[in-house]
């Protein structure tokens, strides 16, 4: 390290661009074994001075983008001029076509099942992470009701803790309600990646049956993106995005959003008396308690580019949020003063570094401890009407249960990820996933409760060994194995005597251990025509909730078994031009999912509480498929489909020996056929003047009608009807994306939506938003 | 909304064809003659763990034949829901975790099929009960709320005409809650017996008094709490949700114990599982009677019970040795001679029956019974000799499992 160090001064200079021409700032240069190093500028320019003549390998990396590698040779005093060209990498994505849904590109060679959003193509929108998602053929998200109301996602028919959610690959399974799904918004995201069926190794944890991993914009560079929206039921939104990134490797991000909506939308509803309970039918009334609010900040601070460290981050994430509780699980309950809250107080840690020790070795450890608590809040003795009419009662009561309980999860997390790149053709990757869970809660109306309400405690680990072999540009191919091991501890009240008052306590614990594994892989059939197969034994491991009971209708169940699925996939992916200007994209898949054990919830002995069981195996035979067309940079258009035919496969129900009459009936309260149609139209340079951009968008939700109960039985039958929502939106950019403005109209036609049983949805609704966005 | 397009048309191709080629498998809801047989409602739920609602069929014959809710039937919201007849019309009300709910109104039309007339907002409630012209319910909180809210509906006009407050845990006077278990009119009264519940603390069900008794004595309708009874030879009267209570042709009231308290999670009660008595006009137990139904049985405790006439009652028993949890046994008991009698004919498992707290089937001449039973091979509906105490099986019910078999009068 002590050689000649000036004497022959030699020099490189160039500049850093993406294969697409695109400049890239803030990427790594240097040359491997020497301390030399710098990152490309504001213009992507780097010079390297001070050099000694010779053989050297330069490297350049980039977040997001194939690492470029070059010898070079050196003559003493030679200023060598060297341009580079980075590929993305096998994340990242490349668009179809002018705009929308991109999907993965072809040369990423992925060889999942998997959709990507270009997340970013979206920021002039209003959208939140959920109704992005619900854009995507396969993924139905239902919602409750308006801004902040609760969500059930479903992937393929997997719902709830059967597909997992993953934030720049670290597990999201408890950040609690203030940092989730409904309430983050699209512009923290640059992509988001749906993952259907099975998940490669890098995600780690356990998922049934699909994933969505969040990748927001963490690139090296100094940006702020600030937009604010306003529009119907008094609903407000912030988004404020910003990074900075010094020449000498300092690296700052803030990411902070908030939300805030009354949610005070006009509902059709049978209106009871306060007092007889006798119906006024068909009221047209306003919600009047539905107030949604959140507010979350999430600070990273660190360095990138380092010798130790390509990227280290230490951050916390804040947040709180509150909503209060218009109806119960029928619009005819409805509520006026009961709320819950929750906040978010996580601290966590990003560590990534590129050839640690050999060339090739990759490594990335991430750890996040979430320290936030929920509570529910109804004391208030009163019943409700939609006319906002209520009976005050005396004495100590509430709406539905009386509750102040406050509870954390103290969920800890800690991730790593090594990927050893061992040569072109040979990937492998362990991943492990480690989780804590402490459950520890408490009641202030109730005191006496906590000494029986032990301490609940689990630890989860997930470890995955995968293997990648590209023999060629045209075949890619990836095994992996899971082993998955839970350890659960439990204490449980009982009366050892027989005595009364006699209280002791039995610690029950327990451990899981399961072996899952997947391939995948993919061949290109022709440049232009992917082929894609993929199947998984996946496990999900039964949740706290369902273990250890909520306290309130839930009673725990200490026995319950992994769910297990086995999943298949195939699909293609074809994309094609005709002329100079028309491109389109057609993909399809055929899926199979054949699960076991569903979790469910059934009565308990003494019929007053429900509990978990693994109850259900269920079989889903299922297709969809994506066409897209774009014309230049004028117009596209797109139109996806998904049939999924969920049907019961439990033969014998428990305590039968005859067959169950509902033996391959199709699952009810679960949509089977819904799509999406868009087109949008980009009218450039506005009245002569450069930079500036209209576009004129339009979509529709289809969501053919279902069943609430099993479809065979009966024939006075309740259903959910069929949903058509039209939205429309108008975008305005000035500056070449710097200023934008836009106008959204959600359910055009304001019609009458319905994504559960008796639960309305929002009717038309108008709102602005003005964004402003600039990057270095 | 249609199943499949395809099916449909081919059910109407069928149909278009004729009845000749029609004859399916299970035969349909058999057409009703005029009325004048009793018509009955067979609630049926399908066993599964996901989408299960009750579906309500009708028929006039419980004692042969197979009816099934295999594309028949109405389909009632929600989990689970309870039945009640009561002036010729028929109530479906809702149990819904706490929260309020409609409750439907039935009527039989002149075929002799269900129609809805009505419906109106409710309580989850988890007693009601008929009295004079009108139904009582209860609203009884099992933690939290101090109070218990009881709702007089008026089965004319299917509304609410009356409500009263009861704190339950200064009924109680013991530091725990006061749990009405059910309701019954007594001459011009209703009583309440109730279970004394600590309600908190990961046991809400247990007790740190498992070894008595206790009625709530009300007026009626006006709902004024007059006196509650007390007795220390049995245990708590009835089981949550399940009526403890019947009032005999001489106006004396049986009440029975399962004797089946506990404390976190195991059964406290020292006393057995028996039937104490109130006499006519009086609102003291009396102290001269006591029917002890574990000793008779040789060691079973009662479940529930449906009383059937002049002193005899249906015991639905636990069918192991000093359980109060587990399967059921069905039993005649004459309360009046102490005499107990296992019924025979019976499938020897039974995993669930139809409700009893609603069992209103004991044909007019008090000779004969009807009970649901669920088993393992499928339900069936037995018709009960009561002199005999022999059951033979009837109809068959296929889809689901019986909930409760209620006769519309």
């Amino acid at each position: 390290m002590l050689q000649a160090q000036s004497r022959d001064n030699c020099t490189i200079s160039g500049i850093v661009k993406s294969t697409e021409g695109e400049l890239l700032v803030g990427a790594s240069v240097y040359l491997v074994n020497s301390s030399k190093g710098v990152f490309s500028s504001e213009s992507g320019r780097f010079t390297l001075g001070n050099l000694s003549a010779g053989s050297h390998t330069l490297r350049v990396t980039f977040l997001g983008f194939r690492t470029v590698e070059k010898k070079i040779e050196l003559k003493a005093g030679e200023n060598l001029r060297l341009d580079l060209a980075l590929e993305p990498d096998a994340h990242q994505l490349e668009d179809v076509s002018v705009i929308g849904r991109s999907e993965v590109r072809e040369a990423n060679r992925q060889s999942f099942n998997v959709t990507a959003i270009d997340a970013a193509r979206l920021h002039n929108s209003t959208l939140d992470l959920s109704h992005a998602l619900d854009r995507v053929s396969g993924v139905r998200v239902r919602e409750n009701g308006g801004l902040g109301s609760r969500i059930n996602f479903s992937l393929n028919g997997f719902t709830g803790r059967q597909v997992k959610f993953f934030i720049d690959g670290i597990p999201m399974d408890n950040f609690g309600s203030s940092f989730q799904l409904n309430n983050i918004p699209i512009n923290l995201a640059e992509r988001v990646e749906v993952y259907k069926g099975v998940v490669p190794i890098w995600l780690g944890s356990d998922a049934l049956g699909g994933a969505v991993n969040i990748v927001t914009a963490n690139n090296q560079r100094s940006y702020l993106d600030a937009s604010y929206s306003f529009g119907s039921f008094n609903t407000h939104r912030t988004t404020i995005n910003s990074g900075i990134t010094t020449k000498s490797g300092f690296t700052f991000q803030l990411n902070a959003f908030q939300n805030y909506s009354d949610n005070n939308y006009r509902v059709t509803v049978d209106v009871a008396d306060i007092n007889t309970g006798e119906y006024f039918r068909d009221q047209r009334v306003r919600r009047f308690h539905d107030n949604y609010h959140n507010e979350t900040v999430i600070a990273n601070v660190g360095v990138v580019g380092k010798k130790f460290a390509d990227r280290l981050l230490v951050g916390v994430t804040l947040g709180q949020n509150r909503a209060e509780i218009q109806t119960g699980a029928r619009m005819v309950s409805v509520f006026g003063q009961w709320y819950r809250k929750g906040n978010i107080v996580m601290p966590s840690l990003k560590y990534l570094k590129r050839d640690l020790f050999v060339k090739g070795l990759d490594v990335t450890v991430n750890a996040n401890y979430n320290l936030g608590k929920e509570q529910n809040v109804d004391t208030v003795y009163r019943r409700y009407n939609w006319f906002q009419q209520y009976k005050q009662y005396v004495g100590l009561g509430s709406e539905r249960e009386r509750s102040l309980y406050r509870f954390g999860n103290n969920n800890g997390l800690i991730t790593a990820n090594v990927n050893y790149r061992i040569n072109d053709k040979n990937t492998a990757t362990i991943n492990n996933v480690f989780n804590t869970f402490n459950r520890k809660g408490s009641d202030e109306l109730f005191p006496q409760e906590e000494k029986y309400d032990l301490p609940k405690i689990n630890t989860k680990n997930v470890l995955g060994i995968g293997y990648k072999y590209d023999p060629n540009e045209k075949w890619s191919a990836s095994a992996f194995v899971k082993y998955f091991h839970q350890w659960n501890k439990y204490s449980q009240s009982y009366n050892p005597s027989g005595n009364w008052g006699d209280v002791a306590y039995m610690v029950q614990e327990n451990t899981f251990n399961e072996v899952g594994y997947g391939v995948a892989s993919s061949y290109y059939l022709f440049p232009n025509l992917q082929l894609k197969a993929s199947f998984e034994k996946s496990y999900r491991l039964p949740e706290t909730d369902e273990l250890f009971g909520d306290l309130i209708n839930l009673e725990g169940n200490i026995e319950l078994d992994p769910e297990t699925s086995y999943n298949y996939n195939l699909g293609f992916d074809h994309k094609g031009k005709f002329g100079s200007k028309h491109r389109y994209s057609f993909n399809g898949n055929v899926i199979y999912r054949d699960a076991r054990g569903f979790i469910r919830a059934r009565l308990n002995n003494n019929q007053t509480k429900q509990v978990m069981d693994n109850l259900a195996d269920v079989t889903n035979f299922g297709l969809d498929g994506e066409l897209r067309y774009s014309y230049g940079q004028l117009f596209t258009a797109g139109t996806n489909l998904t049939y999924q035919n969920l049907r019961n496969n439990t033969r014998y129900e428990e305590g039968y020996t005859i067959v169950s009459p509902l033996y391959r009936d199709r699952i009810p309260n679960m949509p089977f056929l819904f799509g999406n149609t868009d087109a949008s139209f980009f009218f450039k340079n506005i009245a002569n003047t450069k930079g500036t951009m209209l576009s004129v968008g339009y979509n529709l939700l289809y969501v053919h009608a279902y069943y609430l109960y099993w479809p065979s039985l009966g024939n006075d039958k309740l259903d959910i009807p069929r949903q058509l929502s039209h939205d429309a939106n108008v975008v305005y950019t000035l500056k070449d994306g710097r200023y934008n403005i836009s106008l959204e109209c959600k359910n055009l036609l304001d019609s009458r939506l319905y994504d559960n049983f008796s639960l309305q949805k929002p009717g038309r609704a108008f709102y602005l938003k003005v964004r402003y966005f600039v990057s270095k | 909304m249609l199943k499949s397009p395809k099916l449909i048309l081919f059910a109407a191709l069928l149909a278009s064809v004729g009845m000749s080629c029609s004859e399916n498998k299970t035969k349909p809801e058999p057409e009703p003659e005029p009325q004048v047989k009793p018509r009955y409602v067979i609630a049926s739920a399908p066993v599964g763990s996901q989408g299960v609602a009750d579906y309500l069929l009708t028929t006039d014959d419980l004692t042969q034949g197979t009816i099934s809710t295999i594309g028949q039937g109405i389909e009632q919201d929600g989990s689970y829901r309870y039945y009640l007849s009561h002036k010729g019309k028929f109530f479906s009300l809702l149990y819904g975790q706490g929260n309020p709910g409609a409750v439907t109104t039935y009527r039989l039309d002149d075929r002799g099929k269900l129609e809805k007339i009505s419906d109106f907002q409710s309580e989850t409630v988890q007693v009601f009960t008929v009295v004079n012209d009108e139904i009582l319910t209860i609203k009884v909180p099992r933690s939290g709320n101090e109070s218990a809210s009881c709702f007089r509906i008026n089965t004319e006009n299917s509304q609410i005409v009356g409500e009263k407050q009861v704190n339950i845990v200064k009924l109680a006077g013991n530091g725990e809650r006061a749990h009405f278990t059910w309701a019954k009119q007594v001459g011009n009264k209703v009583f309440a017996p109730y279970m004394s519940i600590k309600g908190c603390c990961s046991d809400v069900f247990g007790t740190a008094y498992p070894d008595s008794s206790w009625i709530a004595v009300f007026s009626y309708p006006d709902l004024t709490l007059e006196k509650v009874i007390k007795d220390n030879r049995t245990s708590y009267i009835g089981a949550y949700f399940n009526n403890g209570l019947a009032v005999d042709e001489k106006g004396d009231v049986y009440g029975f114990s399962p004797a089946g308290a506990t404390n976190s999670g195991a059964r406290t009660s020292t006393k057995p599982s028996a039937f104490v008595r109130i006499k006519k006009d009086a609102t003291e137990f009396d102290k001269s009677y006591f029917f002890n139904v574990e000793e008779k049985s040789g060691g079973h405790h009662i479940s529930n019970q449906t009383y059937i006439k002049d002193g005899k009652f249906l015991l639905y028993m636990y069918g192991n040795k000093n359980a109060t949890t587990g399967a059921r046994k069905l039993a005649i008991a004459d309360v009046y001679n102490q005499t107990f009698t296992w019924v025979t004919g019976t499938p020897a498992e039974i995993s669930s029956s139809s409700a009893s707290y609603n069992n209103n089937t004991v044909s007019d001449d008090g000779k004969t019974v009807y009970i649901g039973l669920n088993t393992a091979e499928g339900s069936w509906v037995y018709s009960i000799d009561v002199a005999g105490a022999k059951a033979t099986k009837g109809l068959k019910v296929e889809g689901g499992q019986i909930t409760a078999i209620v006769r519309v009068k």
